[in-house]
């Protein structure tokens, strides 16, 4: 039988490069990667419902930075640098907590959830300090789908973010297109019903190119591969251009579940054509979106160092699932295992992949097949981002 | 003698605020029922400030540490703060606020004295 590849490349095309090893092991490529990627972009860190009553807090790492996210009580959420504007010492300690104020444990500095300086010892015999500027540091701070973003660019409040409605919802929105609309998924409104922390010892951009292609699918996912025949081909539900495509369900396959069964309730407002079918996109730099017809998985990526990233993947469904669950009615573990599993088989592929990125035989990088070249769309941002070109001794981790 | 000292309207409910016109300096409190309360401002333990205090159930936690006074009585209910501090008749006459100052001895923290 004859097989008509139509979209064959041309002799000689078929891989095209990825960049060398270096930039996934190297230290001073991570330190700028911190420095201009996630400290000057929008990172999604938190569920905003996480902190749901005035004064609950967390902490949460951007790029070499330490924040405090707080529900204030008159100003909504706001993030702070956890840096005490006397001599420095870390405001909260612990990873969350409920107060009235955030106060710092070394002189009791006190500031007000909503970050300005309001007691301090002694503090009304000092009338010329300034209770906003020595306040906490903010950050920018946005809800969107549920969540918390911040954005660190500038270093302080008064310069400007790169604009929210046109780097993230714009970007997602365009990708998603008008008719299948992600809005249709009603994201804002789901709540909880899992969360997994997973620490991978792997580079973020590691984890971001897995996620990009599906060549992988049919070799290490056999469980999602049952569930969506079509990743057998190798394509996976982002394409060129940062195009989505809705990947069908299997013909007898019920629900996006660990074996196909039916899932639960369905989001009433997604359109006919995304019905039975499942779609992913990135959102740069730290976020990955996958929808189905009765739930949405959103990881959030927070890497460490070149070889570690902490990756949180949360499952949402409709609130009345979320209650069923509890009342026994619905069952969501069967969704939730699909997806976990193929996060464990992504991740164990990865950290078997990190420690090669040093080995003198990838030291010029490997190849991406043609289901693969959409990756160079990612490696082309992350490279004029870093502007690598510029800087001589970063050659060696150059594309190509 | 009454002295009028802020209108209600500079007042935000659940919320103190500090005037220094007067020596050593008061707090005037609108609770979030309505009521307005007046405190010397300056707490027992430390030099801060009791209007940046936290008020709730017709108390005022002191911003710095645990302790809260009773916002009609002055009264202190823990530590660190032992003493407590002085409480004054406040009023509101056609939407102005009118205190009656005290005429005991101030009780502040080491180190702090009335110019
Ligand atoms: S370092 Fe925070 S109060 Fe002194
Ligand atoms: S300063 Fe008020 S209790 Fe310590
Ligand atoms: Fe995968």
């Amino acid at each position: 039988m004859i097989i008509d590849h139509l979209d064959d490349p041309l002799p000689g095309s078929s891989l095209r490069p990825t960049p060398t090893g270096a930039a996934y092991t190297d230290r001073e490529v991570f330190a700028r990667e911190q420095a201009d990627i996630f400290e000057k972009m929008w990172n999604c860190v938190l569920r905003a419902d996480a902190i749901s009553s005035p004064g609950e807090w967390k902490k949460v790492t951007v790029g070499r930075e330490e924040l405090i996210v707080v529900r204030t009580r008159k100003a909504g959420v706001k993030a702070y640098y956890n840096v005490c504007r006397h001599r420095g010492m870390r405001v909260c300690t612990g990873d969350e907590g409920k107060a009235k104020k955030l106060q710092c444990g070394y002189h009791a500095w006190t500031y007000a959830l909503e970050g300005e300086l309001v007691a301090a010892p002694n503090l009304t015999a000092m009338p010329d300090v300034d209770r906003e500027e020595y306040g906490l540091k903010p950050v920018h701070v946005r809800q969107w789908l549920g969540y918390v973003w911040v954005c660190l660019a500038g270093g302080d409040s008064t310069a400007e973010p790169p604009d929210f409605d046109t780097e993230v919802l714009g970007e997602v929105r365009t990708r998603f297109g008008q008719v299948e609309s992600i809005d249709n998924y009603g994201i804002e409104n789901l709540k909880l019903g899992q969360t997994k922390t997973y620490d991978v010892a792997a580079n973020w951009k590691l984890i971001i190119e897995n996620f990009m292609e599906c060549y992988h699918c049919a070799t290490i996912h056999p469980e999602l591969t049952e569930v969506i025949p079509e990743f057998a081909d190798g394509l996976a539900s982002q394409r060129k251009n940062g195009e989505v495509h809705g990947s069908s369900f299997g013909e007898d396959i019920q629900g996006f579940t660990v074996d196909g069964s039916a899932g639960v309730a369905a989001l009433p407002a997604i359109a006919p054509n995304q019905d039975r079918k499942y779609y992913a996109i990135t959102v740069k730099p730290q976020v990955f979106i996958n929808t189905v017809p009765d739930h949405v998985i959103i990881h959030r990526m927070f890497p460490v160092s070149e070889q570690r990233t902490i990756v949180v993947c949360d499952w949402l469904f409709l609130p009345e699932v979320i209650e069923g669950v509890a009342e026994g009615r619905y069952d969501i573990s069967k969704s939730v295992e699909l997806f976990h599993r193929v996060n464990l088989q992504d991740f164990e592929a990865c950290e078997l992949t990190q420690p090669s990125m040093s080995s003198t035989a990838y030291a010029r990088g490997g190849a991406l097949v043609p289901s693969e070249h959409h990756i160079e769309e990612f490696h082309t941002w992350w490279q004029s981002t870093l502007a690598l070109l510029e800087s001589a001794e970063m050659h060696q981790v150059r594309v190509g | 003698m009454s002295l009028r000292v802020c209108s209600i309207d500079d007042l935000t409910p659940g919320e103190g605020l500090r005037i220094d016109a007067v020596s050593p300096p008061i707090a005037v409190f609108l609770t979030e029922d309505g009521e307005v309360y007046c405190l010397d401002d300056t707490c027992s333990h430390q030099d801060a400030s009791l209007a940046s205090g936290w008020v709730e159930d017709c108390r005022v936690e002191c911003p710095l540490h645990e302790s809260t006074f009773h916002l009609a009585t002055g009264q202190v209910d823990q530590p660190p703060a032992k003493r407590s501090v002085r409480a004054h008749q406040a009023q509101v006459l056609d939407g102005e606020v009118y205190v009656e100052l005290s005429t005991a001895e101030p009780v502040l923290p080491p180190g702090v004295r009335v110019p």
